[in-house]
């Protein structure tokens, strides 16, 4: 859509930047490392964050074109490039996550603009308002069944399936990137609090917690 | 004291680890294996508790979930305490430390024994009943003397150590109950691939197999247990849970478990590794659920057949059995089935004395019947033990011949000495779980019970649905396996479903016998027991029949039968058949009570979760939280946002009051500068080409004309025209908008818009996203907020440029930043918003440049002040659902004559909203300037009035006013508008009355010069 206004978020220099958990991080200090621990938490902050809304087939090509990846079509599911490194997940019928390295999110906003012409959509950088965490383990399951209402057996929660659901009393997306890991895309003000719950439930396991 | 009850060889306890336990003060000796129950008979405890209304001594009398007696108080210390466990639930660990929950100073010597015999008077049956008709007044003193003497167990008063846990499970089939039943349905369904989870209440799964006398495969039962556990264990698709009770079963099949984790370990969960939890509440989301809950013993009704030594005729056999614990030494068996009769064979083998066994029926015969006779056991047919003799421990049975029809003894009562009274009457199908779902369950006069009514989603089978006879249970939880797996979506095959060889037994057919008849009428005979937990006597119910209580309903609540943790296990079927006949009706036309969850009594601790201290709530961070923290700001609650409410200084070692602060903060604002982090104001980022006609239909006010670079303040109302919410919303491109909510509106205005738009509106090409976090918001305000950013940004701050109500976008501490200046203080400000990871570098850089100006942070109370001094509302403060933006005179933004219609505007001029005496917005000046008014407080225009006088409005928003040296309110008053310069008067709780002046409710510079300068 033209008439809209762009704006680069992220600064040109290299002032400092804190992620959402930088705060959490500074109280607490010393991070868990347990020995055999059953649970790694990770956060991978400072990523680049659009949200994308609009007809999926007009999308579908600019995303094909801009980023050569296919916008996922069916609900609920995730697609990711070669590298692991850039995801577009679908959140709702006309709504579509794009995960990317940090500092690429400006420009590929503009290409896509540039590739959907005078069509209705919108693109959003959320950058700023978003963090995601990656979970791994063999008792990753566990705590997120603790967690979440949704069922994440992996009969039901596949590689490559991306959900919008209640986490403890917040809401988070979820989901299952490869075989290994699970990502939490948390909003930033609710960080602190998925976090604490997230090493709450496992105790039992032990965690080490990366930054 | 040494175990004078415990066998020499047998049971399933541990004897190479001894326990030692306290109860009710005094040591005893029991093994790992043992329930508590178990070890207290073990060790020839008789009196465990008094009962609840009369204070008679009680002994153990079941020894599963449906005891109602040996409800005790564990924990040995005051923040271990939990009440109401029963101790045949309970097993038995190193150092366990119980109470009996009633009598006082103890069981054996029971001071309330004295008034128990005065209270069968006190408390007839309908004591609540009439006590509720009773003067109100005097309940407390009624409940005073129930809670004392009943002592239903208390809450430690400390708080608790341990953790507790929910967790979410899915499954295809989950299974409830692992004795034959649930053991062949789990086996088979897991066999075919289903995900399943099985459950069972008690410490070692394989229910009543554990203590059977019947052969699986030519294999004990309880090495076929063993076996079928082994093979379920070692499946990844199947999640086993022991001491997990299946306590509520809801709607779609959502059933909550109740996971004992380490109640079996100690008082608390284990210290020293990793943090267990101690209990975890299973929500489970079953595709399919198999009930095989079996079925309760149901006791006879018999005089005082609660003195200690009155038993379950399968409870005998458990403890002998799977405890290694002879109950007594002399037995009196009472029946009315065959199944019973294994309890005479297992007395007899352990070496006791079976004196005789009184079976109801005129002739019974059957295999183990015919066991009986064989092994030399007398049977009197038809006959029963009428009463029971013995205080504290029975010393006789009084059996004789009785005709049930006719409800009468028939024959010479002949007096058999003896220390155990063992009954059965039967089965009850554990019926509750179904029942919870609200269907009524069946009566089935073939096996003499209720049996689960139909529920979707649910397979009842073996004991819960009636079918007793071993062969046939393991048979019909195949078929159940098979059939729930299939409901659930998962193809079988047919050689996982091979069922064990298991002989068929030929069974006599049982009688029916509930209330057993006494020489005496009930009414004068000794008492007969229907429920033992609450002391309802066979007498009571006929008392409330005979008072015209007909429903069952109304007698529960009549007579208190099935209340409380007990949910009448043990006597509900018993309380209907004397209903029913005293009624002269049948059981199933007097029907059942209502079962509710939960089952068994859940620990508040599994219900929260972990939802407690600080994971309470999630609490909301700015991206500048640290720097408060850091400051020391004390912090306000909005939503769920953590705010800073003021920043205290220490000046001369001594902290600043909330006042002091405020104070310095208000006139830092007006006098130099002062800053506010505004991040958690709602953003919510608009575009599409029909952005600005949406905006024109959700607010109020026009939008037509706003020109890229501008700023608007919008009011939103719902349909019925009530404020719901006020912000600002600027334009940043033709066909992009970004708006602004108030802190907790955000989530509801988005959902709004979403609302109209989906379902009003779906026309309009419009796109709504939430940035509310993305960005972070610093406003900086007061006379010297212009020099301040000028020294670190590259926009243009020109007066004539940058105008009041516009926007711009530029560098701040070199990051990128949208500038908008617009004033909640009614100075020079400008809300600065970055993104929010580089928040803390900006706003450390505006501090770094800002101490000349003595930069000020400040809080939620100083913004209040600040915006009320300027009289600009807070919605939900000085609104509250039932104003109007014309009652709070806002006309100005308004726009009635916008070309499509918007959200409210019908309903502004319906006659209601456009009356003159509405309570409309003004502001309050106390005519005493040291006069903060209480917000909340009431107006009234005579204060001689006499009450009820008449109310005319109340104060929405008051404060002090540094600025203007004096106090000031914001208030709603009916016609307030037409009523400038009027006094009003406001009457206190305390007998003060306070005058005050209507005044506008702009109190700081009325022209609005400070903001434009």
């Amino acid at each position: 859509m033209s008439d809209v206004k762009e704006f680069d978020t992220r600064p040109a220099g290299n002032p400092s930047a804190e992620s959402p958990l930088a705060w959490t991080f500074h109280r607490q200090g010393v991070l868990p490392r347990d020995a055999n621990a059953g649970v790694r938490l990770r956060e991978k902050s400072f990523l680049g964050h659009l949200i994308l809304r609009g007809g999926a087939i007009i999308l579908d090509e600019a995303v094909r074109e801009v980023l050569g990846m296919a916008l996922p079509a069916r609900p609920n599911t995730l697609t990711l490039d070669e590298s692991g490194e850039r995801s577009i997940q679908w959140l709702s019928p006309d709504e579509w996550l794009v995960i990317v390295p940090g500092g690429e999110e400006f420009a590929l906003e503009s290409r896509l603009r540039k590739a959907m012409g005078q069509a209705h959509y919108s693109i959003i950088n959320v950058s700023g308002g978003q963090t995601v965490f990656t979970l791994q383990g063999e008792k990753a399951r566990e705590v997120l069944m603790k967690s979440t209402l949704y069922d994440v057996h992996t009969q039901a929660f596949p590689v490559g399936k991306g959900v919008s659901t209640v986490f403890a009393k917040s809401t988070v997306v979820l989901r299952r990137p490869n075989e290994d890991s699970w990502e939490l895309v948390v909003r930033r003000s609710f960080a602190d609090y998925c976090y604490r719950w997230l090493l709450d439930a496992a105790a039992e396991y032990g965690a080490i917690v990366e930054r | 004291m040494t175990q004078v009850n415990r066998l020499k060889q047998g049971g399933r306890i541990d004897r190479s680890r001894p326990l030692k336990f306290v109860f009710n003060g005094q040591q005893y000796a029991g093994y790992g294996g043992d329930t508590l129950a178990s070890a207290l008979l073990a060790n020839g405890v008789d009196i465990v508790n008094r009962s609840f209304k009369y204070s008679r001594p009680r002994g153990i009398v079941a020894a599963g979930a449906e005891e109602p007696n040996a409800v005790v108080q564990l924990g040995a210390t005051e923040a271990a305490q939990v009440p109401n466990v029963r101790a045949t639930q309970q097993a038995l660990y190193q150092g366990l430390t119980a109470r009996s929950t009633n009598g006082w100073p103890n069981v054996q010597r029971d001071l309330m024994g004295m008034v128990g015999k005065l209270s069968g008077t006190f408390m007839p049956p309908g004591f609540y009943y009439k006590t509720f008709m009773a003067p109100a007044s005097l309940w407390m003193t009624y409940e005073k003397y129930i809670r004392k003497s009943a002592g239903l167990g208390r809450s430690p008063a400390e708080p608790d150590p341990d953790s507790y846990e929910h967790i979410n499970q899915h499954c295809d089939v989950l299974i409830i109950g692992a004795g034959p039943a649930g053991l062949t349905a789990a086996v088979t369904a897991a066999r075919n691939g289903a995900r399943v989870i099985f459950c069972d209440e008690q410490e070692e799964m394989g229910g009543s197999l554990l203590d059977s006398r019947e052969l699986i495969d030519d294999m004990p039962a309880a090495q076929w247990v063993d076996r079928i556990l082994d093979e379920l264990s070692s499946l990844s698709n199947v999640t086993l849970l022991p001491r997990t009770t299946a306590n509520g079963y809801h709607d779609h099949n959502f059933v909550t478990l109740h996971e004992r984790r380490t109640e079996h370990l100690g008082d608390s969960a284990p210290t020293g590794g990793r943090r267990q939890a101690r209990a975890r509440l299973h929500r489970v989301r079953a595709s399919q659920v198999v009930l095989a809950a079996g079925a309760h013993e149901r006791p006879l009704v018999y005089a005082n057949n609660d003195v200690p030594g009155n038993l379950l005729a399968g409870a005998v056999s458990t403890y002998i059995r799977r405890y290694g614990v002879m109950p007594g030494q002399k037995l009196v068996l009472s029946v009315t089935n065959d199944h019973a009769y294994r309890t005479a064979l297992d007395w007899q083998e352990a070496g006791c004395e079976v004196v005789a066994i009184a079976d109801a029926r005129a002739n019974p015969k059957g295999e183990l019947v015919e066991k009986a006779q064989s092994l030399g056991i007398r049977i009197i047919a038809q006959s029963a033990v009428i009463e029971a003799k013995g205080s504290n421990r029975v010393s006789a049975a009084c059996v004789a011949k009785i005709d049930a029809d006719s409800f009468s003894v028939v024959g010479r009562v002949e007096e058999l000495a003896c220390d155990t009274i063992a009954s059965s009457g039967g089965y009850s199908p554990v019926i509750h779980l179904s029942s919870h779902t609200g269907t009524r369950p069946l009566w089935r006069d073939d096996i003499l019970g209720f049996v689960p009514g139909e529920v979707k989603g649910l397979t009842a089978t073996g004991g819960v649905r009636g079918v007793y006879p071993l062969h046939e249970v393991i048979r019909d939880a195949a078929d159940a396996g098979v059939r729930a797996t299939l409901a659930a979506g998962v193809k079988t095959h047919a050689e996982a479903t091979t069922l064990p060889q298991v002989a068929a037994r030929q069974d006599g057919e049982a009688c029916a016998l509930y209330q057993v008849p006494h020489r005496k009428p009930s009414m004068r005979a000794p008492k007969q027991f229907v429920d033992l937990q609450n002391d309802v006597t066979a007498a009571g119910i006929e008392l409330a029949t005979r008072e015209g209580f007909e429903s069952i309903e109304h007698i529960k609540r009549y007579t208190a039968m099935g209340f409380g943790t007990d949910q009448g296990k043990l006597g509900n079927i018993n309380g209907m058949a004397i209903a029913a006949r005293c009624l002269k009706r049948t059981i199933p036309e007097v029907g059942t009570t209502v079962f509710r969850p939960n089952y068994t009594p859940v620990t508040f601790g599994a219900i929260a979760g972990r939802h407690c201290r600080d994971l309470f709530d999630p609490e909301r961070y700015t991206a500048l939280h640290q720097w408060h923290v850091e400051q020391g700001a004390e912090f306000e609650d909005v939503g769920q946002w953590k705010r800073p409410w003021y920043f205290p200084r220490t000046v001369n070692g001594k902290k600043e009051t909330m006042h002091e602060a405020v104070s310095r903060e208000c006139l830092a604002v007006r006098e130099h500068i002062g800053i506010l982090d505004a991040s958690t104001l709602g953003k919510i980022d608009i575009q599409g080409p029909d952005a600005r006609e949406f905006l024109g239909r959700v607010y109020t006010n026009k939008w037509a004309k706003l020109d890229v670079g501008r700023v608007r303040y919008g009011l939103m109302c719902k349909d019925d025209g009530m404020l719901m919410d006020d912000g600002t919303t600027s334009c940043l491109g033709e066909n992009h908008f970004l708006m602004t909510t108030t802190t907790g509106g955000a989530a509801g205005v988005m959902e709004w818009m979403e609302l109209w738009h989906q379902t009003e509106w779906p026309e309009l090409d419009v796109y709504f996203t939430s940035v509310t976090d993305h960005w972070a918001t610093m406003t900086v305000t007061g006379p010297d907020a212009r020099k301040l950013l000028a020294e670190i940004t590259d926009i243009d701050l020109d007066k004539d440029q940058f105008k009041f109500m516009d926007w711009r976008e530029g560098t701040v501490a070199g990051v990128p930043a949208r500038v908008f200046r617009i004033s909640f203080t009614g100075e020079l400000s400008y809300e600065i918003n970055v993104q929010a990871n580089y928040a803390m570098h900006v706003w450390k850089t505006l501090f770094e440049h800002g101490e000349k100006y003595e930069l000020t942070p400040y809080g939620t109370e100083t913004m209040h002040v600040l915006r009320a001094e300027k009289g600009l509302i807070i919605v939900g403060q000085d609104t509250d659902g039932s104003v109007t933006p014309e009652d709070l005179g806002m006309q100005w933004a308004i726009g009635y004559d916008k070309p499509f219609t918007w959200i409210g505007k019908r309903a502004l001029s319906r006659p209601d909203t456009r009356r003159a005496d509405r309570k409309q917005f003004v502001g309050l000046k106390p005519k005493d300037a040291k006069v903060v008014l209480e917000e909340g407080a009431q107006i009234v225009l005579d204060p001689n009035q006499s009450i009820p006088m008449a109310m005319v409005g109340h104060v929405t928003s008051s404060y002090y006013s540094p600025t203007l040296g004096h106090g000031f309110a914001l208030a709603v008053v009916k016609g307030g508008h037409q009523r400038m310069g009027e006094t009003v008067y406001l009457p206190m709780v305390d007998g003060t009355v306070y005058e005050a002046e209507i005044v506008s409710p702009v109190f700081v510079d009325p022209k609005g010069e400070r903001q434009h300068v």
